[in-house]
């Protein structure tokens, strides 16, 4: 038998490993809380996605749905953001939208975190940061940064081989990306049912136009882009006309018909709406990233990409002053604003009127900050 | 699915346990307790 005192040691190694369990668990339990949003005078309503497909009552998929307008009958407009939750100007934009817009004419839904198990968890082996805070006129908000799949402890195992709802062998973690999970199956995996929701509301709410906000890196070549689903070429190109003419360069991308499971193919084939999908540039996701910091999430500088840029590697110009949060939501706005005007050109009998919404040129001048609620309002 | 996960690993955590308790030599036992703690964090699903 031992003595008295290795006993006691033993004991105390296990309090301590259960002490530093705990304290790491209080912070791990944060990332599950959700940030308040602050949804703007306009609100008509706010549902859960739940209630447009059931399957999802009471699972970490089920997320907020904000409507806006319906009282004068026009166009119906769907804008997604947090669909890939390591993309903050797409999530940022949407909230934007929630805090600030009024619609007279029309409707628009916003859903800004689509895929909200993403935001529970972050990236393995990135040492990402927990989010960002951005400085309103009444003190600091934090934003979660995510990951870009649904949280494992929500879905899981994944299959070796994913084969999504339209028949598209990918490989198997896959099957917790949202935007490879479209038209979704409802009793298919918690990713895939999220995705079921979002076309039922598509097509419960008549949805004319739906927008997803997307960013990706750098160096992949479908970055600053318009990618648009062949129902919407007419709404793509002549909103490209008009992006240009206010100083935003913007790729056209037609979505590819082999490429299933993505929100501006199977929007469009399955519900028929124009679809569109918006992608900025965003170094914090990029594979040439160097340490993950604030900086490189709120100023988007980053040593290594400037460099990238100059041996000709990106497909967006990158110097030393980066591409900022503030000037990747501008773009989002603008592209919104300028869709929904086309939209409004090619269908005059389907007007859509949005007032308040923060335009492009007073975020990149002001910074985001100033059109978000400050953390204390009720 | 997940009781299967959970029971291994409760398993493992309970052999760990029986061997902080076991093990003499002292760097050997604060080996054992570095160990534990991914396991106790897993066995609460934490990362
Ligand atoms: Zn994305």
């Amino acid at each position: 038998m031992k003595g008295l005192k290795d006993r006691l040691i033993s004991g105390l190694l296990l309090l301590l490993s259960l002490a530093l369990c705990f304290f790491s668990t209080q912070k791990f339990r944060e990332q599950h809380k959700k940030e308040t949003l602050f949804p703007s005078g306009g609100l008509a309503s706010r549902e859960m996605l739940s209630s447009y497909f059931p399957g999802l009552i009471d699972t970490p998929g089920d997320t907020e749905v904000y409507i806006y307008g319906g009282q004068n009958p026009g166009g119906n407009i769907l804008i997604l953001g947090g669909a890939h939750p390591n993309e903050p100007a797409g999530y940022v934009t949407a909230v934007l939208l929630i805090e600030n817009i009024q619609v007279s004419q029309g409707k628009i839904i916003v859903i800004p975190r689509a895929n909200n198990s993403g935001f529970t968890h972050s990236e393995p082996q990135e040492g990402n940061l927990r989010g960002y805070s951005l400085e309103t006129p009444g003190g600091k908000r934090f934003f979660r940064f995510g990951s870009r799949l649904t949280n494992p402890i929500h879905q899981w195992p994944d299959p070796t081989l994913y084969i999504n709802p339209s028949g598209q062998k990918l490989s198997g973690q896959e099957s917790r990306n949202l935007n490879r999970c479209y038209p979704g199956k409802p009793k298919g995996y918690l990713t895939e049912k999220i995705a079921f929701a979002i076309m039922e509301i598509i097509k419960k709410e008549k949805i004319d136009l739906a927008i997803d906000l997307h960013e990706a890196a750098p160096e992949y070549p479908v970055v600053n882009a318009i990618v648009f689903h062949e129902n919407s070429a007419e709404l793509a190109s002549y909103s490209l006309m008009e992006l240009q003419q206010i100083g935003f360069e913007f790729r056209l991308e037609l979505s590819p018909n082999n490429l299933r499971g993505l929100s501006h193919r199977e929007w469009g084939d399955h519900a028929q709406v124009m679809a569109i999908l918006l992608e900025t540039a965003n170094p914090s996701q990029g594979r040439l990233k160097g340490k993950s910091s604030l900086s490189l999430i709120i100023e988007g500088k980053d040593r290594n990409y400037s460099k990238a840029a100059k041996f000709g590697l990106l497909f967006v110009p990158f110097d030393g002053e980066g591409i900022p949060i503030k000037l990747r939501v501008a773009r989002h706005l603008a592209a919104i604003k300028i869709l929904l005007s086309s939209f409004n050109e090619l269908n005059p009998e389907k007007r859509i009127e949005v007032n308040h919404m923060p335009s492009s040129s007073q975020v990149k001048l002001k910074g985001i900050g100033q059109f978000l609620c400050p953390p204390y309002r009720k | 699915m997940f009781i299967v996960y959970h029971l291994i690993i409760f398993y493992l955590v309970s052999h760990f346990i029986w061997y902080l308790f076991r093990e003499n030599e002292f760097w050997k036992r604060v080996s054992v307790a570095l160990v534990l703690i991914m396991f106790l964090l897993r066995l609460f699903l934490i990362k």
